[in-house]
């Protein structure tokens, strides 16, 4: 039992990370961005091939993260700039509709062009024992990476003027223009960090389960349960709710099975809709 | 160019660009009427083959889908991600009271229906109730879609799971043969567009666009939009699941990827972008290119996906309206300015 939950955890942190770059687009933008996973695969595609190349396995990584980056900073600057355009409900419908397209285009190229790549990063090395259980390394390198990120993110948030001036967009985007912040440059911002932590997420994934051409839909299926049950637009909400729903995926499969696992998961979600649709620390309208 | 999304407040993007013509029944059922003469020659050419056949046929259930759907989003703006959910209900439902419990089959057709129109009743009603946006309807059909693909591969007894299921039931009647079951589907198709547009003309139409237009407006004139949303709930599902469930029996096999949201969803999404979302006939036109432009792809195997993707970005971004009505305007459009410009010999060059 405690070695499941121990699993739980570290898968828990993963999901938080991956909900926070799909949460903080949709809370500053107003975007729903249904080729999340897509931005995760493409990133450590990336990683991949670098590997496959000769690359260092970090440098392989650091390849990976910057693609991400790049794939944000496109998606920001081509895609999403009609979108911005619209107002409200309006917004997330085109943008949902667009990535959603978007995640076709590039899943339908990757499975064309590389239907076998794949990125397992190998860390070095035995098993470590925690608690009287034997935990893998490479998880243990995931969950240290996932807590560094929430750390940083939480001072940056709090501590940094950019931290703050990206939170007032997220809480009133009229009154922060008057203050003279830029949507614009916060929506970049933002975007590109979300394609690093996508592609963050798929590097730690891959130190347990290898992260294939495919895995996209599943990995923005993941992202946006765990989203929705943290509060859209909420980074503390996202990683309770990463770990929570990362305990429960763990407990589940172990004593459950897979397919009703989804379903119990897909069931939290679809309850935080109907109950408490602002999510665990999202605000209420 | 960007005028275009900035219309109205709510989901700009649906309809609000077809024109009313005249409202006689004559106006209404002379165009349904074409269009089934129309498809009603498909078989002379096609019928030496049963693979084209089989094609038609698959046409002919996509246009019912995107029929369906069109009630439902394009009427009511409830954007329901559960198109192949639902009409999956029907056809599993109906296999299972067909073959499993031995029910004859126009029974377990009616049962089948009854439950997905239902199910898709209870989710317009849920969003109603909690009063959830076009998002999070999106997002909870989508659950919903998701959790009964899952649910199908996880009662793999009861369901044949990945492999999918074989209906004894329905292989020994017409159901089975090639020509008939055509004509069956086409009938549902004319049933299903004679059902849409008298409902566009009876009083819940004008509730659905007033509806559509502006929510809060056809609240304060006293339109109870909730139990539109949930009439166009229950009839789109009803249509959904009864296509799944005729299908069922005439193909004979069903699996999971049959009603998965890949397969379904985003094809019906593209078919009603370009047939003109909120029309009449536009789902039926698109379906039907579609359905030719799919058969053409299949040789270029994963640019399939990539096309339909493509496509999707395309006609959202550019042509909201829909290529046919955008079309139809432009063409409209030259004919007034010709008019306009008179017997005058020289067009002047643009």
């Amino acid at each position: 039992m405690t070695a499941v939950i121990l699993d739980g955890i570290v898968l828990g942190l993963q999901f938080g990370v991956l909900a926070v770059g799909l949460t903080l687009v949709y809370g500053l933008g107003g975007v729903l961005n249904l080729a999340y996973g897509q931005m995760a695969v493409v990133a450590a595609i990336a990683a991949a091939l670098g590997m496959d190349a000769g690359l260092p396995a970090g440098a392989a990584v650091g390849v990976g993260l910057l693609v991400g980056g790049v794939f944000g900073l496109l998606l920001d600057t081509t895609l999403l700039r009609p979108v911005y355009r619209l107002r409200g409900e309006a917004r997330v419908l085109l943008s949902l509709l667009l990535t959603l397209g978007l995640a076709f285009v590039v899943d339908g190229l990757l499975t064309w062009q590389l239907p076998l790549e794949a990125l397992t990063l190998h860390i070095g090395g035995g098993a470590v024992e925690i608690l009287g259980v034997p935990m893998r390394r490479g998880s243990l390198w995931a969950s240290g990476i996932s807590v560094a990120v929430f750390v940083s993110l939480f001072f940056f948030f709090r501590g940094t003027m950019l931290g703050r001036a990206v939170r007032s967009i997220i809480q009133d985007e009229e009154g922060a223009r008057l203050v003279g912040i830029d949507p614009n440059r916060m929506r970049t911002l933002i975007l590109v960090s979300s394609g690093v932590l996508a592609g963050l997420v798929a590097v730690t994934r891959s130190m347990t389960i290898p992260v294939t051409v495919t895995s996209g839909i599943s990995i923005t299926i993941f992202a946006l349960i765990v989203t929705v049950v943290g509060g859209l637009g909420s980074v503390a909400g996202a990683f309770l709710a990463g770990l929570l729903l990362g305990i429960i995926n763990s407990v589940s499969s172990f004593y459950i099975g897979t397919f009703l696992t989804l379903i119990i998961l897909l069931s939290a979600a679809a309850l935080t809709i109907l109950i408490r649709p602002s999510g665990l620390l999202g605000t209420p309208e | 160019m960007t005028a275009r999304f900035t219309r109205g407040t709510g989901t700009s993007l649906v309809g609000g660009s077809e024109r009313r013509s005249s409202r006689s029944l004559l106006a209404l059922f002379l165009p349904v009427a074409a269009v089934g003469a129309a498809l009603a020659l498909v078989p002379l050419w096609l019928s030496d083959s049963r693979l084209m056949m089989g094609l038609a046929i698959g046409g002919l259930l996509f246009a019912c889908y995107a029929i369906a759907f069109n009630v439902v989003f394009g009427s009511t703006g409830q954007l329901f991600l559960s198109t192949g959910a639902l009409a999956g209900i029907g056809a599993y439902g109906a296999a299972l009271l067909g073959d499993r419990l031995g029910f004859p089959i126009v029974v377990s057709v009616v049962l089948a229906t009854l439950a997905a129109s239902l199910i898709g009743g209870l989710l317009s009603w849920i969003a109603v109730r909690r009063s959830l946006d076009v998002i999070f309807i999106g997002i909870v059909t989508l659950i919903f879609a998701l959790s009964f693909e899952n649910l199908l591969l996880g009662l793999g007894d009861l369901t044949g799971g990945e492999s999918g299921f074989s209906l004894e039931s329905g292989s020994d009647t017409f159901l089975r043969e090639q020509i008939p079951p055509y004509y069956l589907f086409l009938g549902l198709v004319l049933l299903f567009l004679i059902v849409h547009g008298l409902l566009r003309r009876s009083h819940i139409g004008w509730a659905f666009r007033a509806l559509r237009d502006d929510k809060v407006a056809a609240e304060l004139t006293g339109v109870n939009v909730a139990r539109y949303r949930i009439y166009g709930g229950l009839i789109g599902s009803g249509m959904l699941g009864m296509a799944g469930a005729i299908y069922a029996f005439n193909e004979g096999r069903i699996s999971p990827s049959t009603f998965s949201f890949g397969e379904v969803d985003v094809v019906v999404l593209v078919m009603l972008a370009f047939g003109g979302i909120g029309t009449l006939l536009g789902p039926v036109l698109g379906a039907v290119v579609f359905t030719v432009f799919d058969e053409v792809l299949v040789e270029f195997g994963q640019l399939r996906v990539v096309a339909y993707g493509a496509l999707i970005i395309v006609l959202f971004l550019w042509i909201p309206r829909g290529v046919i009505p955008t079309m139809g305007s432009l063409w409209q459009s030259r004919r007034l300015r010709r008019e306009s410009a008179g017997s005058s010999p020289t067009d002047p060059p643009h």
